[in-house]
């Protein structure tokens, strides 16, 4: 790791103060993907922000139909949190597949959703759920936040306090881990409102996506065959070692027709 | 042996244990390489590489010598001065046609130029670990980039890029065994005729202690002090010594508890020597802990074979010659044990189980601009098993039959053993028609087709593999195996020395169960020293690797038990006042019929000195088996299930079997790793290594094997005394072949190159459907 | 400089070190704890697990600031009064180690799910131990372990 001065913060307001005057400061909450990083020395800030501890980025409520989910929220609390059971029993179920133990015991909510890994589990869930990312400046809808590789709406300065997703009728998540890592080689998420049917794709392709037909097909139909007709497009799928364009494309397929049948849609 | 058989605990100050080992390694106490702290020790950090090849224009160290706590920076310059040019690699004399090998130069920092990623180019040493690496990164290298090449074949083209210049046309050496002439007439006049390409992978052993060192220069004697994994203290001191040209005696080495070894620690790295440069220079202890990532780039890789097999048959099925041509990839340099290893096994057992009247193998070594190969669990056994078996198996499957009746048509019979095989190595025994009947039979082979059919109803495809394997273990590099061992005079306890080293196979119990069983004591009272610093130099005998241990080491723990009752009972005949032949040995007690006096070994030793040093010398073992796995595989995601797995196996007298269950879980789970997703990857353009980490090497995780059926089929080796055959890598070299067998058999294709991950599954279900 | 107190074993202690130091290397070289261990560098292979605060964490992805004012409990304090912890002596008694390396890690993480989860099935048990490499087992004398260990607890 590269020197850097560790600093905890006593409030967002201070967090949002020492992010303002040190652009090359990072904020750290569960530190599972930045710190690796930092030791890898591909990483280098001048300040590390601890906003782990914040009571302000705490809390998970259910209120008028939304399930919140503070930004310092571990994956352990999410998976095990009787509310989030309840709300979105889907929800709880992919933070319980995140990384490992000892992982969901550090990791936070707000922190993967700000790294926007394309192969993180939780983007998929927001975009799905048409989740709302509620920030110290203002409130980005999911649709708007998640810019591709890494890339967020979150601009210098700005951090996640909570994240507001409204409860759908049905949800479910399907995950194919990646044999090394544990990352998604494809995750999908499928949530239906009526005839709303929403259905993200994680660890496919560079950025969590929206796949739009197979949506539109679940619309008229929610029903695993709905989808079986469709493909997502290969030549937008990520490529390596452990599996080819096709091999990710299908599997956002299967993954996706899996999600849906575990919705009772055969 | 079932698995599920209750394991022998032993007692040890109120605990119950399975090792002796296990207390200190359960609650923290181990003393692992990094573990070693000296006061006032210096951090070393290596410069390595960015690029696969290239030459050094210039190296700029003046920023980095600069920077805060940094005390000193080395470089090739330095190797140079120092002499250590020269990696120890234990090679046949010649190859082919008398030929004497090529071997690389290996200097312990580059000089001039880089040949892979991660070949280490300087070494700073600081105050701290963190400040020997904040210099590291301002070392300004210039470069001038040169052509790479990381494919075996492509090396060995006329115009590849040359990694040295005494080393022609990347071939360090071209070996052969068998007789070519009659194998190519069999394969003429042949019925048929089955030819088969495999590529056993290259992967790294990755024991889960990354590598380490500390090293100390003593003033007073010019010596050193060394710390760090290993196999064993004196192959250690001796390949120091190779590299440095200096007298073995140089070197100290004390080690306590090793990380895992799998041949990888089989090594005398090039860090070790460069800190040997800094420990004198500066006259400091050095201390060096290897990242994971160097552990990926730098530690010798394993396996990494190429291997042509033509197969002939006569028309009733019979083998009639076998063909090998083996290209083994060996990286940028050649290592201590490198391809000599690949060469004796595969030679050894260039037949497999099979009667087969013609053989021949050639062998190309082969130098390509990738971290440097060395022995992995097996060292070639392996690979030979594999190659034979997934030619038998497309054999099988172009003839239109039972895998497991080309098999039992083809097997060497009970009665042909001690059997000659056609490259002149003899073979002990095996059985293998009537160990391979009782593994078919246990698996079920016959009813497998109800089972596929039960599968197909859920959507799953369902397939068998089987394999029938054999290997050389025993045979050491050192003339003979000696055990020292004495009886403690204030304890009583027996105090035994070994100079092989356990890193991970559990010989302290082992040992003690095999010298407690000789005395007829409690192994509690035995305890087993693995390479004192002292002792061991002065000792004879191998270090701990092929499966030898057991077979070497551990049957002289009883020959020299027994020595020691022959010296107590001259000793003890003057206390009971008769003769030596009149006295007898029960249970730790000498008595005579013509004495009422008794005496322990304790009260013995507590007068007099009872010590004494056993030796024997061992030729190879042949441990063999049949394995036989059952996976389904989701034709929707290419991913395999393992169903069952069933091995039956003969490693002779078996000491432990909770450590010989423990090695065949291990070993079979290595193999598995292979199969399935294990795979050290380079960039074919930029020679980038792209499996550098856990985040993309597929290590096998827990559930992914659940259970191994394991029963034993048991025929004593009658080469030592206590009959036992080596085990420690026989469950990689059968399961190897039967998981890819079992895998191809359920998709339904020939053969599939490992690593069998799902995405390639897939593909070739989809090559299959179009 | 970072003023780091903590406690480790149950013993206070209070070190001064760099901000950019990790907790593994704060145990290790700072208190001199040698029995959690490093095999990776990506927080892949848990030989570093502890407990801080009662929850198993790597301690090779937390700074040692992060660490302030916790309760550490590591491979050397799990046994209590001379007696072994019951997973560490389930590992023993189902041979669930060789070489040991990762053995600390792998007995502090199962110690820490079998807090969560009593009585795992096979599968949780997988789950379970996903955080945590062993290249000489096979794991299945882990999960063996694992299995007995909540046996014992439960007792």
């Amino acid at each position: 790791m590269h020197t850097f001065s560790y600093v905890k913060a006593k409030s967002v307001k201070e967090a949002g103060d020492l992010l303002a005057q040190h652009v090359d400061a990072k904020l750290l909450s569960g530190g599972m993907t930045l710190i690796p990083t930092m030791k890898a020395r591909l990483a280098q800030s001048s300040h590390v922000i601890d906003i782990a501890g914040l009571s302000e980025l705490a809390g998970i409520e259910v209120k008028d139909g939304k399930l919140s989910i503070g930004a310092a929220t571990k994956h352990v609390d999410v998976s095990r949190s009787a509310v989030v059971k309840k709300a979105i029993p889907a929800l709880a179920y992919l933070a319980g597949l995140i990384g490992d133990p000892q992982v969901r015991n550090r990791g936070t909510i707000g922190g993967s959703l700000a790294n926007n890994d394309p192969a993180a589990d939780y983007p998929s869930a927001a975009l799905a759920l048409n989740a709302t990312i509620v920030t110290n400046k203002r409130e980005i809808e999911a649709d708007d936040y998640f810019q591709g590789l890494f890339q967020t709406a979150l601009d210098a300065g700005e951090m996640i306090v909570k994240v507001v997703f409204p409860v759908p009728a049905k949800a479910a998540y399907e995950k194919f881990p990646h044999p090394a890592s544990g990352y998604a080689m494809a995750g999908a998420f499928v949530a239906q409102n009526g005839k709303d049917v929403r259905v993200a794709i994680t660890g496919a392709g560079p950025g969590v996506f929206r796949w739009k037909e197979a949506e539109a097909a679940l619309g008229k139909k929610l029903a695993a065959a709905s989808v079986e007709g469709l493909n997502v497009d290969a030549s937008n799928m990520n490529e390596d070692m452990h599996g080819t364009k096709e091999y990710r494309a299908n599997l956002a397929k299967v993954m996706t027709k899996r999600a849906v049948a575990k919705l009772g849609g055969k | 042996m079932d698995t599920h058989e209750h394991h022998q605990l032993f007692n040890v100050g109120g605990a119950k244990v399975s090792r002796f080992e296990d207390i200190r390694l359960i609650t923290g106490a181990g003393k692992y390489a990094s573990d070693w702290n000296q006061p006032n020790q210096l951090h070393a950090c290596f410069l390595r590489a960015d690029r696969a090849h290239a030459r050094i224009v210039s190296l700029n160290l003046d920023a980095a010598k600069r920077a805060k706590s940094v005390v000193s920076i080395y470089t090739g310059e330095d190797a140079q001065a120092a002499g250590y040019l020269r990696a120890p690699s234990f090679l046949p004399a010649t190859g082919k046609g008398g030929k004497k090998p090529n071997v690389p130069q290996r200097p312990c920092l580059a000089i001039g130029k880089v040949c892979f990623v991660g070949d280490p180019v300087a070494m700073v040493v600081a105050e701290s670990h963190l400040a020997a690496q904040d210099a590291c990164e301002l070392i300004e290298v210039v470069y001038e980039d040169l052509p790479a090449v990381v494919d075996p074949e492509e090396a060995l083209k006329p115009g590849a890029p040359q990694l040295h210049d005494d080393v022609p046309g990347n071939c360090p050496m071209e070996a052969e065994s068998g007789n070519e002439a009659a194998t190519m007439q069999a394969i003429a006049n042949a019925a048929h005729v089955v030819k088969l390409t495999v590529d056993c992978t290259r992967v790294t052993a990755s024991p889960m202690e990354p590598r380490a060192a500390l090293i100390e220069y003593k003033s007073e004697t010019d010596s050193y002090v060394v710390h760090t994994p290993s196999q064993g203290v004196n192959m250690t001191r001796k390949q120091f010594g190779i590299y440095t040209q200096l007298p073995e005696e140089k070197f100290r080495v004390e080690i306590q508890d090793i990380g895992g070894g799998f041949g990888q620690r089989s090594t005398v790295y090039p860090e070790y020597v460069s800190m040997m440069i800094a420990a004198k220079a500066l006259n400091r202890p050095i201390k060096w802990v290897s990242t994971r990532t160097e552990s990926f780039l730098t530690d010798t890789h394993g396996r990494g074979n190429l291997i042509t097999c033509t197969l002939a048959l006569d028309n009733d099925a019979r083998f009639t010659a076998l063909r090998v041509d083996w290209i083994t990839d060996q990286g940028a340099y050649l290592s201590p044990t490198g391809p000599a290893g690949h060469i004796r096994n595969a030679t050894s057992c260039l037949n497999g189980v099979y009667k087969i009247p013609a053989l021949y193998a050639d062998f190309k070594v082969v130098l390509t601009n990738t971290g440097w190969v060395a022995a992995y669990r097996g060292a070639g056994r392996p690979d030979i098993a594999y190659a034979i078996e997934r030619v038998v198996d497309a054999a099988a499957m172009e003839l239109k039959m039972d895998p497991a009746d080309l098999r039992r048509r083809n097997y060497v019979p009970l009665t042909e053993y001690p059997y000659k095989s056609a490259t002149g190595n003899t073979i002990e025994i095996a059985d293998l028609p009537g160990l391979s009947a009782k593994a078919l039979n246990l698996a079920d082979w016959s009813g497998f087709a109800v089972r596929k059919a039960a599968s197909a109803k859920k959507g799953k495809l369902r397939g068998i593999g089987m394999s029938t394997v054999i290997e050389p273990t025993g045979a050491g590099q050192y003339p003979r195996d000696e055990i020292d061992i004495s009886v403690d005079g204030a304890s009583g306890d027996i105090i035994v020395h070994t100079v092989s080293q356990s890193q991970g196979q559990g010989h302290v119990t082992s040992f003690a169960m095999v010298v407690g069983n000789a005395l007829g004591i409690p192994a509690e009272r035995v305890k087993i020293i693995q390479g004192d610093p002292e002792r061991a130099p002065k000792m004879v005998g191998n270090h701990s690797g092929g499966s030898r241990t057991m077979v070497g080491a551990g049957t002289v723990c009883h020959i020299a038990a027994n020595k020691l009752i022959d010296a107590g009972k001259s000793l003890a005949a003057e206390d009971l006042g008769v003769e030596p032949s009149q006295v007898n040995y029960c249970k730790g007690e000498f008595s005579s019929p013509h004495s009422k006096k008794k005496i322990t070994l304790a009260q013995l030793a507590s007068s007099k000195k009872l010590a004494v040093t056993g030796e024997g010398t061992f030729t190879s073992t042949y441990p063999n088996g049949c394995h036989i796995a059952e996976v389904e595989v989701d034709p929707d995601t290419g991913v395999t299930d393992i169903v069952s797995y069933m091995s039956v196996d003969d490693c002779g007298h078996v000491v432990s079997h909770t450590i010989v269950e423990g090695q065949m879980h291990g070993a079979v789970l290595q193999g598995y790793g292979q199969v399935f997703g294990e795979h050290i990857v380079y960039d074919k353009d930029s020679g980038q290594m792209i499996t550098g980490s856990f985040m993309d090497y597929v290590m096998p995780r827990a559930g992914q094997l659940p259970d191994i059926h394991m029963e034993e089929y048991t025929i004593y080796s009658k080469l030592g005394p206590l009959g036992i055959k080596g085990m420690g890598e026989s469950g990689c070299t059968a399961s190897l072949p039967a998981l890819v067998a079992a895998v191809t058999n359920a998709i339904g294709v020939k053969h599939l190159d490992m690593p069998l991950t799902p995405s390639k599954v897939w593909k070739t279900l989809q090559a299959n459907k179009a | 400089m970072a003023n780091v107190n903590l406690k480790i074993n149950g013993k206070a202690h209070s070190f001064d070190v760099e901000d950019r130091t990790l907790l593994v290397n704060l145990i290790r070289d700072h208190a001199q704890l040698t029995g959690t261990h490093v095999g990776c560098d990506t927080s892949q292979c848990g030989a570093c697990t502890i407990h801080m605060n009662g929850v198993a964490v790597k301690s090779c992805t937390v700074l040692a600031g992060q660490a302030d004012g916790a309760d550490i409990t590591t491979i050397e304090g799990l046994a209590k009064n001379g007696k072994l912890h019951p997973v560490q002596q389930a590992f023993t008694e189902c041979h669930a180690l060789q070489c040991g390396f990762c053995t600390p890690g792998m007995i502090m993480a199962v110690a820490g799910f079998l807090k969560d989860n009593p009585k795992p099935t096979d599968d949780e048990i997988y789950h379970g131990l996903e955080g945590n490499l062993c290249r000489c087992t096979g794991y299945i004398n882990i999960v063996k372990a694992v299995k007995q260990a909540s046996k014992a607890m439960s007792k």
